[in-house]
């Protein structure tokens, strides 16, 4: 073996310039260089008539992370779309393999990093189920109340997203405002801001302390009137409106089959979400509304987020009203060994369904983790929303589906 | 030679280029001095003669050299006002307050590697920008800054900025395609369509105004427009001005019409392969785009250099200071120091911590501001373009303001909306306001 | 735990079953072999008494001997969470039915099961691989998976000098892969 750029016989290294040299200068199709291999990559990259590919880059101004797009485009349509996922994927099932029941929390966390908890939570549910802990009441609710929080923070985002890529600069800014206010009030609970490694198995890490129950309690004081504006900004602008309304629409029959859930699947008219469908956690004694729309246009899945965002904040008044006493960790040992088994656990985050399924064979490390993750089934949606679309819904439509790379790729 | 050579390798770079540029401008010295000598009577008879050409040539030059420092105020504005109203701070390091920043930007532009990617067509891919730029700036030839100060009095004004402005799709076009890109080229068609489709309105939303001045000379617009600020255009032509500041939005490619700078969609639009200076260009031209429009709406809807009143009495300012012979250096002199010691007195007496040099340092820095109030004053009254001058720029930078709010605080339209939009909405209403006032013309005061 | 879920499941799949219907918590678990997996998730899904209209999860699992798919669904008619694991796949070519006539949406589940484990579901359009790049050769959550070989094989080899990599001297597959009885 050499050392040279020249590599292996019959392997081009990547540095090799020469490797370039074999297609025409200047022509960088995103067409790939073998043969189609499946159906639907051999009606994707055959083009008709007037049609040409365009390939929204893994790197590109817009904000959902390192995603790849061919468009297949015909004038200002867009008549097909392919995703290009894998530029995210750092192999978290299989690392979560080779690691602890307890490190494996940490793993599950930069899934989807904006909602961290509603990351770590399946996970923790599907290890507590197959070690048959229960968890204490009072760390349910402060694991209800975070996540409410993180909720709103992600719905926060969310909206900024989908201004800016609309072309709205100042929306995300103040979004960033509001969710600085709860990232920091987490921090003081959970000591990190974005990525919080606060659930462990059996409760949570730390109890509320003075300084986070201030920082909510001053928060709380100013929340509706602080999303009242935000929200006013934004759904009073006839253009922001305009370009929402009538956009990617999807009836509810092809949203269950393409099995989307959270608010892009209320927006659609159909009532799921899981804390009232499969109630788990404190929620059946949470009283809350599940906002619903019909129309299943984008205008209808921001709305959804937004009304979720109320609702979110009745859930915290009513856990900081009814927190019971007690410990905020069940009792474990330090080496866990769950008995050989599996485990299924599935929360309502933010973009959906989160879920764990967790195999075990009775070591201490999991057998496999597998995670699944909303984003990746709504990004499937999108080349079914996009066609008889311009270009520059494209964007507009993958931000209001509100897929978050880190969780597609895992 | 080599001992030449030697002492040249010796020299640093800024030694280089002073031996090389001494001989040349010595050179050019005597050339220039050997000319004015032998031919200076009858340049000077020629110039005299033709006073006008000698005034379109400072006005170019002016103008032009006052377009760069204009493009640099709005860049640090729009960064400034955006920033503010994103409850953020924008620049502040660069200068006091950031303002110097769009001058490093212009210096940083300037200095990059200038380079056009494999494949592009050379010869066009550096004409348009140049192209566009010309555009832009030749349009500030016919606007009446003041009473006296303006580049050119056509009177045809009106028509040659609108011709000019067309000539910039050619240069967008040039731009977009000529990159060996399939962004670019999608970014060219659009600003192309765009462009196109609004000039429409913008044009026939004037014609009305044109009924109603009866001249198309952008200066007797702005003459017919003095007095108190109901004379304005835009009291009688409400739906026309409305509708050009509309298509002046989207011709000059501004939020909520900037497509073609999306940069969530189509990177930068026909701009994409441009970089270094070639896109300083671009930039510097749409900036100075910004200004141009503004200024025509003040000057054809909002006045020009009118200010909103009207002094109800004449106001003439009769100083003769030079009837007072000596007097007046004896004044120059003394003035300045009594002044001085008479602003002092306040601060050194108020508190006994103020020393003595503090307070006389206080004294001067007051008569200074005091004096060069005083200054203001008499110019803006007696001397009628200073006092044009701050009108107009006032109205103009409100305008400008307002394009970089618009620019802070709407998302864009889509190409479909953007061109459904011109047709079906903005070249009806024009049309209409077209319809209208030439009805109310010849009913009123047939001419 | 909804007994009356188990009875049903064992009315209507009682000889298809594999294993005895398992049940904990608040889940359900059914066994049953590749050839099957196509009919009952079809009487799953369409038959009134079951309901099971959302798929909540398709995973691919190596237990070290055999390969498994495993399906998670949730119906209205039940409290508990459905799942199918469809056991007993070889290791060489795992094939299973796929689900995307039932939902279109397991097609990328079904690309992801795919490129981890190998597992080919006929029927879908689009088995390409999802993660990794498309001209991969390994299979990475496999158990069997061993990156030192993938890397020798990818065309980044032998470019820098840690890119040549050696396996451990007891390296067999055999000692290293790991095992249960899932």
């Amino acid at each position: 073996m050499t050392t040279t750029t020249r590599g292996r016989k019959g392997h081009a290294s990547a540095d090799d310039p020469r490797v370039m040299l074999d297609e025409q200068i200047g022509v960088f199709e995103p067409i790939p260089p073998y043969p189609p291999r499946t159906e639907r990559e051999a009606e994707f990259y055959t083009l008709r008539d007037g049609e040409m590919f365009i390939n929204i880059g893994p790197q590109h101004p817009s904000t959902h992370g390192v995603l790849r797009i061919v468009l297949k485009i015909d004038g200002e349509n867009v008549v097909d779309l392919d995703p290009v996922l894998g530029y995210l994927h750092r192999g978290v099932e299989k690392l979560c393999e080779n690691a602890d029941y307890h490190q494996a929390i940490c793993y599950l966390d930069p899934l989807e990093y904006v909602s961290s908890l509603f990351c770590e939570w399946p996970g923790v549910m599907a290890f507590e189920k197959l070690l048959d802990v229960e968890v204490p009441r009072r760390a349910e609710y402060i694991r209800v109340l975070s996540s409410e929080l993180n909720r709103v923070a992600s719905h926060a985002l969310f909206m900024g997203w989908m201004a800016l890529d609309l072309g709205g600069l100042t929306p995300i800014l103040w979004s960033f405002i509001e969710r600085d206010e709860i990232v920091e009030m987490l921090a003081s609970l959970t000591g990190q801001r974005m990525l919080f490694n606060y659930f462990r198995i059996g409760g949570v890490n730390g109890d509320l302390n003075h300084e986070f129950m201030s920082r909510l309690g001053e928060w709380m004081s100013r929340a509706t009137t602080q999303i009242e504006a935000n929200i006013g900004l934004l759904n009073e602008n006839e253009i922001f409106v305009r370009r929402m309304r009538g956009l990617g629409t999807m009836d509810s029959e092809t949203a269950l089959r393409m099995c989307m859930s959270g608010p892009n699947l209320r927006a659609t008219g159909v009532p799921f979400d899981l804390r009232r469908a499969h109630p788990y956690s404190v929620f059946p004694e949470l009283e809350f509304d599940i906002p619903t729309r019909t129309e299943g246009d984008c205008l209808a899945r921001y709305l959804v987020r937004l009304e979720e965002v109320k609702q979110s904040l009745k859930i915290i008044d009513q856990c900081l009203n009814n927190m019971p006493d007690g410990p905020i960790m069940a009792k474990l040992p330090r080496l866990l060994r769950p008995r050989p088994g599996r485990a299924y656990a599935g929360i309502e985050g933010p973009r959906g369904q989160y879920a764990a399924y967790v195999v075990s064979d009775g070591t201490d490390q999991p057998f496999r983790m597998r995670i699944h993750d909303p984003s990746y089934l709504h990004l499937q949606s999108v080349g079914l929303l996009m066609p008889g679309h311009l270009i520059a819904d494209a964007m507009a439509v993958m931000a209001s589906l509100d897929p978050i790379m880190g969780g597609v790729d895992k | 030679m080599t001992a030449m050579a030697r002492t040249w390798g010796r020299l640093t770079l800024a030694g280089k280029v002073i031996f090389t540029l001494l001989p040349i401008l010595a050179i050019l010295t005597i050339g220039l001095i050997a000319v004015v000598v032998l031919f200076g009577g009858a340049i000077l008879d020629f110039l005299t003669t033709n006073l006008w050409l000698v005034r379109f040539v400072v006005a170019i030059t002016a103008v032009l050299l006052m377009s760069i420092p204009t493009a640099f105020l709005i860049i640090y504005m729009e960064m400034k006002v955006i920033a503010l109203m994103n409850l953020r701070i924008g620049p502040d390091r660069v200068g006091p307050f950031g303002s110097l920043l769009s001058v490093v930007h212009g210096l940083k532009v300037l200095m990059k590697e200038d380079f056009s990617p494999t494949g592009v067509d050379r010869i066009v891919f550096t004409l348009a920008p140049i192209v566009v730029f010309m555009a832009t700036v030749m349009a500030l030839l016919v606007i009446p800054f003041a009473p006296g100060l303006f580049g050119q009095d056509f009177n045809i004004g009106l028509l040659y900025f609108f011709a000019i402005g067309g000539m910039s799709v050619v240069g967008l076009l040039m731009a977009g395609w000529s990159s060996f890109n399939k962004y670019s080229l999608l970014g060219g068609l659009r600003s192309a369509a765009q462009v196109i489709s609004y000039e429409i309105p913008l044009t026939l939303s004037v014609v009305g105004l044109l009924l109603l001045a009866g001249t198309m000379s952008l200066n007797q617009i702005a003459l017919n427009q003095s007095g108190w600020f109901t004379s304005w255009y835009v009291f009688q032509q409400p739906l026309g001005a409305l509708i050009f500041f509309i298509a002046a939005t989207a011709e000059a490619n501004r939020t909520p019409f900037d497509l073609t700078e999306a940069d969530s969609e189509i990177v930068a639009g026909f701009a994409t392969e441009y970089s270094g200076m070639r896109f300083g260009f671009f930039f510097f031209a749409e900036y100075v785009n910004v200004f141009v429009v503004s200024a025509l709406i003040v000057t054809l809807f909002f006045g020009a250099w009118n200010a909103p009143f009207a002094w109800p009495w004449p106001v003439a300012l009769n100083l003769d200071p030079g009837s007072l012979g000596i007097g007046l250096l004896i004044l120059i002199a003394i003035v300045p120091v009594i002044a001085t010691l008479l602003l002092a007195a306040p601060f050194w007496l108020a508190s006994s911590r103020v020393k003595g040099w503090q307070a006389l340092v206080m004294g001067f820095v007051l008569f200074n501001l005091l004096a060069g109030a005083a200054i203001v004053g008499i110019a803006y009254i007696g001397l009628d373009w200073v006092a044009g001058l701050f009108w107009f720029l006032g109205k103009t930078y409100v305008f400008v303001f307002t394009f970089v709010w618009m620019r802070g605080t709407l998302p864009r339209v889509r190409i479909d909306q953007l061109m459904g939009f011109a047709w079906k909405w903005l070249l009806p209403a024009s049309l209409l306001n077209l319809f209208v006032t030439a009805a109310a013309i010849a009913v009123v005061a047939p001419r | 735990m909804d007994p009356a879920l188990r009875r049903r499941l064992e009315r209507r799949f009682g000889e298809r079953l594999t294993g005895p219907i398992r049940q904990r918590h608040d889940e359900t678990e059914l066994r049953i072999g590749a050839g099957d997996s196509g009919e009952v998730i079809r009487a799953l899904h369409d038959e009134p008494e079951f309901g099971f209209t959302f798929l909540a999860d398709l995973a691919g699992v190596d237990t070290g001997t055999t390969m498994q798919v495993v399906y998670h669904f949730w119906g209205a008619s039940t409290p508990d969470w459905l799942r199918l694991v469809v056991d007993g796949l070889p290791r060489d070519d795992p094939r299973v039915p796929s689900v995307t006539a039932l939902w279109k949406g397991a097609e990328w589940m079904e690309r992801e099961a795919y490129d981890m484990f190998g597992i080919t579901f006929e029927g879908n359009r689009d088995l390409r691989r999802i993660y990794m790049p498309p001209d991969y050769q390994s299979f990475p959550l496999r158990k069997d998976f061993f990156l030192a070989d993938d890397a020798a094989r990818s065309p980044g080899a032998g470019v820098r000098h840690m890119e040549q990599t050696h396996a451990p001297r007891n390296a067999t597959p055999a000692a290293t892969i790991r095992r249960t009885r899932a």
